[in-house]
C-alpha cells in the first residue's frame, strides 16, 4: 500500500496526465485506503501549490498537476463513496466566472490553489449565469462563492449575483469573494462583496481569512 | 491625408518563403478540419451560402481553403478612412507606418505607479494632448481612459467615442461590447467621420455574439474593420511562435471570410495582440520578446502572401508600473522590431502597467519614441548630394571642417531627429537649469500644448446630436436594465 501512495503522490509531482487513471485505478483495485489515497493526491497537489506560490513552479506545472487530479480523484472519489466514508475539507467553495464573460485562467487558478489547500471547490465553469450561482450556493451549502470577471462590461455581474443572494434571504450564509482584471478593493466595497484577491494566491488567502482559517 | 512615416527599404524577414508557405497551409487545415464558432445563426447562414459546411447545433463553420483564399484577395492592400477634417484622413495600408494612442483603465502617476480613475476633464484634457502629439495618428477604442468618473460603464465606448471626437480630428477605432457599435456608428456619421469597426475573437477559434454583429454594423455603415484574435500563447494558443501564428492566423482568415461575405472589398486591418502569458502569475506578458517574434512574424505573412494591412498590439503596455527604464526599452524593442518588420499600424503612447492605466505625459514621452522608429523606417537618401564627395574633397584634412558649409546647414535638419522631451544638455548646462529629466521636460511640453493647440470644434448641431445620441443610448440600456 505504501507504494501505492508513493505512486499516487508521484503521478501529481510528475504531472504525468496520461497515466493519472491508471495509477489512481491500480491504487484502489490493490486495495489501498481510499481515503488515504485521497489524502496522498491532496498533500502532492499541495505540495506543488506550495511551489508555485514560492516561485519554483509556474502556471503550466500547477495546471497540469490539476488535470491529473482531475483524473485521479473521480476513482478515488467512488472508492470512498462504496466505502461509505466522508472526506474532511476546509470548506465549500462554489467559484465561476460570471455571465457574459467567458475567461477562465484566473478562475481556474482560484479553483486549483483552494483544492490544493484542502477546499472542496464546486467549479461551475464560465459564462455562468446569477441563478446557477445562487442555485450551486443552496444545494451545496456553500461556505463561501467566489466570482471572476475580466471584463469591466461583466464586473457588474458579480453585483446582480450578491443582491440575487439577498433577496433570496441567503447572503448571510456564504461568503462572497470577487477577483478579475477590473476589479480592486474598491469596487469589492461598493457591490457588497466581503472580500477580495488581486492575484490567486491572495484569494486563497483571503477564503481562509473569512472562514477563521490559520495559514 | 496624415503622413505618418513611409518605410523606404524592404521589411525585415524572419521566415523563408517555404516556412511561411508551410504556416499558410497548415492554417487552411485548421479552418477547414477543426472550423471557427460563430455564436449567431445569422452569421452562419451566411457563411453557409458562401460555401462553408456549418454546424448549427455546436455553431461551427468549416471553412474550404478555395474560400478562404478567394477572401483575402477581396480585401484591399490600401484603403482610405476619412475624417471630419480632411489633413487627418488616413491612407492604411502599403509601406505607410501610422502610430495608434494606446489607452488605460485609469489615470497612472507615472512617478509613483499609483492609479485612479480620471474625471472627464483629464480625460478630454488626454484626447486633447493626443490631437496635438504629431506622431499619434489614429485613437484605439476605449481611448485613452476605459474608466470615467461619473460614467457608467455599459456608456463608457459610446461616451468616451464622442469625446474623442469633440476634442481632436483624428480617426478612431471603435468597440464591440454591449450593442455599443449601435452608438458608436451613429456618433461618428452625425460627426462626418469615419469609424475603423472592431470584431475581435474569443480565441480560440471563437466570435461571441458582440463581435459579429459589430461587424454586421461596421460594414453595413461603410467602415473598414479591424479584427483581432487577442491570443494568450499558452492559454488561448499554442505556446509556440508557429503554433499561435497558425492558430491567430485561423482566427482572423474565419473573420476574413465572414466579412467579405458581408460586403466584399471591405477594408481590413488585421491586428495582431498575440501575447505570452505570464507563467508566474497567469497575467499578460505584455512588451515581450515572445510578441515581438510573434508579430515579426506576423507582419511578414500578413504584407508579403495576403497583402493585408497590419497592426501591432504588442508594444501598447509595458510591464512597469512607472515611466522609467523598463517601460521604455520594453515599448522600444517591440515597436521597432514591428516597424521593421512592415507594420501598418503600431499601439504604442501613453500606456503603462499592463493595461491599467494611462499618463498623458508618458504618451508625450512616447512621442519622441515614435518619431525616432518612425523616422528610422524612414531610412536616408544616398545620393549626388548626400553622398557629399565634392565637399569632402573641398574640406580635404586637418584643418578642414564640415560646420561652416551650407550642405551642413542644410543638412542636418533633414536627417537628424530631435526629441522634443529628452534632456540633451552638457552636464554643466543640466545643473544650471534645475536637473530637469526627460518628465519634467514632457510636462513642460503638456502645458505648452494645452495653452496654445487648437483643435476644429464640432458644430453647435453635431454636438447636440452627439448628446442626443448619447442620451438615446442610455435609454436603451436603461430599458434593457443594464443602467
Amino acid at each position: 500500500m505504501a507504494d501505492s501512495i508513493q505512486s499516487l503522490k508521484d503521478v501529481v509531482l510528475d504531472f504525468d496526465i496520461d497515466r493519472a487513471e491508471e495509477v489512481a485505478r491500480n491504487a484502489i483495485d490493490s486495495g489501498t485506503d481510499p481515503l488515504l489515497a485521497a489524502a496522498a493526491l491532496t498533500d502532492a497537489i499541495r505540495q506543488v501549490g506550495d511551489a508555485f506560490g514560492k516561485g519554483d513552479l509556474f502556471l503550466p506545472d500547477l495546471v497540469c498537476a490539476s488535470e491529473v487530479l482531475k483524473k485521479a480523484f473521480p476513482i478515488v472519489n467512488d472508492a470512498i463513496e462504496k466505502k461509505g466514508a466522508t472526506q474532511e475539507s476546509l470548506g465549500k467553495v462554489v467559484i465561476g466566472t460570471v455571465f457574459g464573460d467567458i475567461h477562465s485562467i484566473g478562475k481556474g487558478m482560484v479553483s486549483t490553489l483552494l483544492y490544493a489547500a484542502g477546499f472542496k471547490v464546486i467549479d461551475l465553469g464560465i459564462n455562468v449565469k446569477g441563478e446557477d450561482f445562487l442555485k450551486a450556493v443552496k444545494d451545496e451549502n456553500a461556505n463561501v462563492l467566489a466570482m471572476s470577471a475580466l471584463l469591466t462590461t461583466t464586473a457588474m455581474e458579480q453585483k446582480k449575483v450578491i443582491e440575487g443572494l439577498k433577496e433570496a434571504g441567503i447572503r448571510d450564509r456564504v461568503k462572497v469573494v470577487v477577483g478579475g482584471s477590473p476589479i480592486n478593493q474598491e469596487f469589492a466595497d461598493s457591490i457588497g462583496a466581503d472580500g477580495y484577491g488581486s492575484t490567486a494566491p491572495e484569494g486563497v488567502k483571503v477564503v481562509k481569512r473569512l472562514l477563521g482559517i490559520k495559514d | 491625408m496624415r503622413k505618418g512615416f513611409t518605410r523606404k527599404f524592404e521589411p525585415l524577414r524572419v521566415l523563408s518563403d517555404s516556412q511561411v508557405e508551410t504556416i499558410h497551409k497548415r492554417t487552411l487545415e485548421v479552418l477547414a478540419e477543426v472550423g471557427c464558432k460563430f455564436e449567431s445563426v445569422r452569421a452562419l447562414e451566411l457563411l453557409k451560402k458562401n460555401g462553408c459546411r456549418i454546424d448549427l447545433e455546436q455553431r461551427l463553420a468549416y471553412f474550404p481553403p478555395d474560400l478562404v483564399e478567394s477572401s483575402i484577395r477581396m480585401c484591399p492592400s490600401s484603403f482610405l478612412v476619412k475624417s471630419r477634417d480632411p489633413k487627418d484622413n488616413l491612407l492604411i495600408g502599403g509601406n505607410t507606418l501610422y502610430f495608434m494612442s494606446s489607452l488605460g483603465a485609469r489615470l497612472s502617476d507615472i512617478e509613483t505607479g499609483m492609479v485612479r480613475v480620471p474625471t472627464m476633464e483629464e480625460n478630454n484634457q488626454a484626447i486633447f494632448i493626443s490631437d496635438a502629439l504629431d506622431s499619434i495618428d489614429l485613437y484605439s477604442g476605449y481611448t485613452p481612459y476605459f474608466e470615467i468618473e461619473g460614467v457608467e460603464p455599459v456608456m463608457l465606448c459610446s461616451t468616451s467615442l464622442a469625446m474623442r471626437i469633440r476634442n481632436s480630428t483624428k480617426i478612431t477605432r471603435g468597440t464591440q461590447p454591449t450593442d455599443t457599435f449601435i452608438w458608436e456608428t451613429l456618433i461618428a456619421q452625425a460627426a462626418g467621420q469615419e469609424l475603423i469597426g472592431n470584431m475581435e475573437a474569443a480565441a480560440p477559434l471563437s466570435y461571441p455574439e458582440d463581435a459579429i454583429n459589430a461587424a454586421y454594423t461596421y460594414v453595413e455603415a461603410g467602415f473598414p474593420v479591424y479584427i483581432a484574435a487577442g491570443s494568450v500563447m499558452g492559454g488561448t494558443a499554442p505556446v509556440t511562435v508557429a503554433g499561435s501564428t497558425i492558430s491567430n492566423n485561423a482566427e482572423l482568415l474565419a473573420a476574413i471570410v465572414f466579412i467579405q461575405c458581408i460586403r466584399p472589398g471591405t477594408g481590413i486591418i488585421a491586428n495582431d495582440c498575440v501575447f505570452p502569458m505570464n507563467m508566474e502569475s497567469g497575467d499578460l506578458f505584455f512588451c515581450s520578446l515572445g510578441s515581438s517574434l510573434h508579430q515579426m512574424a506576423f507582419n511578414q505573412i500578413w504584407h508579403d502572401l495576403y497583402r493585408i494591412p497590419t497592426n501591432n498590439t504588442g508594444s501598447a503596455f509595458p510591464n512597469s508600473k512607472k515611466a522609467d527604464y523598463q517601460s521604455a526599452y520594453e515599448k522600444t524593442h517591440v515597436a521597432m522590431a514591428s516597424a521593421l518588420s512592415g507594420a501598418n499600424m503600431i499601439v504604442f503612447h501613453g500606456g503603462v502597467t499592463a493595461e491599467l492605466s494611462y499618463n498623458p505625459v508618458l504618451a508625450i514621452i512616447d512621442d519622441d519614441i515614435a518619431m525616432t522608429i518612425g523616422k528610422t523606417i524612414e531610412g536616408f537618401e544616398v545620393s549626388e548630394d548626400t553622398m557629399a564627395v565634392d565637399i569632402i574633397k573641398d574640406v580635404g584634412t586637418v584643418p578642414g571642417t564640415f560646420l561652416n558649409k551650407t550642405h551642413t546647414r542644410e543638412w542636418w535638419k533633414k536627417e537628424y531627429f530631435l526629441p522634443k522631451s529628452a534632456d540633451r544638455l552638457s552636464y554643466p548646462e543640466w545643473l544650471n537649469s534645475g536637473h530637469k529629466g526627460a518628465i519634467d521636460k514632457a510636462r513642460e511640453r503638456m502645458e505648452h500644448i494645452l495653452a496654445t493647440h487648437k483643435v476644429k470644434p464640432l458644430s453647435s448641431d453635431t454636438d447636440r446630436e452627439l448628446d442626443k445620441i448619447l442620451n438615446d443610448a442610455r435609454k436603451y440600456y436603461r430599458d434593457k436594465g443594464l443602467l
